[in-house]
């Protein structure tokens, strides 16, 4: 006996889920299968607090959003079986599932593929040593796992997986020792980028792995400079004694069931994806695709395009009538369209954005080493002289972001109706150093400044999300925006808040000629 | 490799059942219902199998049962991937060669 469900979803990461919660919200009854053994897709493993605005869940970490999204699915009656993996899919929509040893068979009227991505990797040698890990694998051990993945890590590949994977390994208490790329530039956020520089780590672009060794287990790996040819240049190799070697070198769609069935696909500098459009309908009436499986992007607009697949779904199956689901669509659209603007936006993919859309210079530093320059950070909007405690806002790059200017109760930051416009802070209006802005800050790129506290002394409050929390009273070392030592620094305020979510507010204080340099704190 | 006794962002790690089992005959302990590899990394376990041509030792490298990499010899039953199989007391976990438990195995 085939079973038949209204909609068979397959995968229950952020695209699919959202997706069945869409469409059992207008009546239907949908079932999801995923492979795991725990829905959420890659949602459980991301600590940190999203960008976007608040329509998207902006500053809420990426499991809280994986939480809120199993129980809305389990109060709209989302059926989901786990540990099912999907083999086979037909052309009549009609589906094979492995689950244990055994296969069953599902009929659907629709079905939505959301099977997400996964990890692409590069060969060098050595690169199948035990201790040679994928960015995904390192995640899943620290955060869902609860073990460190090693205690000195290489960094291959300086996209925001690899950015994010480098800082969570620090919190996790593992020392990054380098983080390594091909390309000339960083390819992610600068404000990951920076928030990992100003601990210590080194960048090495336009740099690759040249040899991993250990016989049994990794015990060292060595990196050389490439030239334009993307050839080792002899003389340049640098050797690191780690025990892991990370690699996060990009993601690829995981189409295989479309094409099985028999969708019209593409070939796109981001992977093998279906031909669909907007809400994820593909060349086969019936069946769609929605998250990084239609193309990679993000959490965020992977729950939007899931959304929007569900309100498809059900006009397509007589659940929801044309108009209904056109003004749901446009709704969804707008959110949508915001996330893909600004200068990570699809169509600026690997290409160097040279000025901001303010008209600012693009910081090169930051594209290369990881931090603006200190002689740079001044040309940005955000970052203003006052007198009093005032916000440092080091955020140089147009990305889809604002929780910074919801955040502030007095209305000191301001981004305006243009979600990628740089956060502009109003010298009008009076900081009183709540102290809000700097935890909701997503990309850990604003700091309170307070020039001259008497005695030649001024603060910096950074965020701070990592342990041992420093003490009132520790003495150590400010390190800059580069990770180097700036100067002597003691700690003289730590904030905890629930409203600040895990981002602790540290303060310390160090000389007023070092107010702007000092943005980090070692202790000693 | 250590576990992560407290977390910055996710607090305490759940406590959980420590459990026996055994390691090519070695008695290890780990955590029920963690994967089988993780109480292997928390030992300093990386080798999983050694390949059956060029006898190459393979650990971890997914850890979400895509790549294979991490299978051994799990209460007899050869190509268990480790990485997303539960750890239950008295598990007899053996290094994998080639396609079983015998080291001859990968060096015909
Ligand atoms: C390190 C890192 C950091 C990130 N940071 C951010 C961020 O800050 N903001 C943001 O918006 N996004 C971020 N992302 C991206 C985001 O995680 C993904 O874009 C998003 O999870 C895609 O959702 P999805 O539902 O398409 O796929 P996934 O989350 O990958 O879910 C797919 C699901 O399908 C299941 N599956 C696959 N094949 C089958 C099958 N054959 N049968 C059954 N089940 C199957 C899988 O087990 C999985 O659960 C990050 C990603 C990574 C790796
Ligand atoms: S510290 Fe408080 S008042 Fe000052 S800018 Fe930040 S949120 Fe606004
Ligand atoms: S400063 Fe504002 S826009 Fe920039 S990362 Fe922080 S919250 Fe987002
Ligand atoms: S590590 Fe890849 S299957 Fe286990």
């Amino acid at each position: 006996m085939i079973k038949r469900y209204d909609l068979i979803v397959v995968g229950a990461g952020p695209a699919g889920l959202s997706a069945a919660i869409e469409a059992a919200k207008n009546g239907l009854k949908p079932i999801v299968f995923d492979e795991n053994a725990k829905p959420g897709g890659q949602l459980f493993k991301q600590i940190h607090k999203f960008f976007g605005s608040k329509e998207h869940k902006a500053k809420i970490r990426g499991f809280n959003i994986g939480d809120e999204l199993l129980r809305e699915a389990s109060e709209n009656g989302v059926e989901v079986v786990l540990n099912a993996t999907v083999i086979g899919l037909y052309d009549g929509k009609e589906v094979t599932v492995k689950i244990g040893e055994e296969i069953l068979h599902y009929k659907g009227d629709s079905v939505l593929i959301a099977t997400g991505a996964s990890e692409n990797m590069v060969t060098f040698k050595g690169w199948t040593t035990p201790g040679v890990i994928g960015a995904g694998a390192a995640q899943t051990m620290m955060n869902l796992h609860h073990i460190k993945p090693g205690n000195k890590v290489l960094m291959l590949g300086s996209g925001n997986v690899g950015l994010v994977v480098s800082y969570q390994l620090m919190q996790a208490g593992c020392e990054v020792v380098a983080l390594v790329d091909a390309a000339p530039r960083i390819g992610g956020y600068g404000v990951h980028a920076a928030k990992i520089a100003r601990c210590g780590v080194p960048f090495y672009l336009s740099h690759t792995i040249v040899e991993v060794t250990g016989a049994e287990a990794v015990n060292g790996v060595t990196i050389a400079k490439l030239d334009e040819n993307f050839k080792f240049i002899e003389g340049t190799e640098k050797t690191f004694e780690v025990d892991t070697v990370c690699v996060a070198v990009g993601l690829s769609p995981m189409s295989q069931l479309l094409k099985q069935a028999g969708c019209e696909m593409k070939d796109t500098p981001g992977g093998f994806v279906p031909v669909c459009d907007d809400s994820g309908a593909t060349s086969i009436p019936g069946i769609y695709a929605a998250g990084d499986v239609a193309g990679i992007e993000e959490a965020s607009s992977a729950m939007i395009e899931g959304r929007m697949s569900g309100a498809r779904i059900a006009n397509y199956l007589g659940y929801l009538d044309e108009d209904a689901l056109q003004a749901r669509l446009a709704e969804l659209e707008q959110a949508l369209s915001s996330l893909r603007k600004g200068m990570f936006a699809p169509e600026n993919r690997g290409k160097l954005v040279t000025k901001t859309e303010e008209g600012i210079d693009t910081s090169m530093s930051l594209l290369e080493k990881g931090y603006v320059a200190d002689d740079e950070i001044e040309k940005y909007p955000g970052v203003t002289k006052g007198s009093g405690v005032h916000p440092v806002i080091e955020c140089t790059q147009n990305i889809p972001c604002n929780p910074c200017q919801d955040a502030c109760p007095k209305g000191c930051i301001s981004i305006g109706s243009n979600i990628t416009s740089l956060p502009v802070v109003k010298g009008d209006v009076a900081c009183i150093g709540c102290g809000m802005c700097v935890a909701s800050c997503s990309g850990q790129a604003i700091f309170l400044v307070e020039d001259d506290i008497g005695d030649g002394y001024g603060t910096v409050t950074l965020p701070y999300e990592f342990l041992p929390l420093p003490e009132v009273g520790q003495k150590g070392i400010a390190l800059g925006r580069d990770g180097k030592e700036v100067c002597k620094a003691e700690v003289i305020n730590v904030r905890s808040s629930t409203a600040f979510d895990h981002t602790h507010l540290l303060t310390m204080k160090v000389s007023t000629d070092m107010v702007m340099k000092a943005r980090f704190f070692k202790a000693e | 490799m250590e576990r992560i006794q407290t977390h910055p962002i996710l607090g305490d790690s759940p406590k959980g059942k420590l459990v026996s089992f055994t390691y090519d005959g070695q008695v290890l302990q780990g955590i029920e219902g963690e994967p089988i590899s993780a109480a292997l990394r928390v030992a300093g376990v990386m080798t999983h199998r050694y390949t059956k041509k060029r006898h190459e030792p393979r650990g971890v490298f997914c850890a979400i049962g895509r790549c294979t990499d991490c299978v051994m010899v799990v209460n007899g039953m050869p190509n268990i991937r480790t990485c997303i199989t539960p750890l239950e007391e008295g598990m007899d976990v053996r290094t994998q060669y080639g396609a079983s438990d015998k080291r001859e195995e990968a060096t015909l």
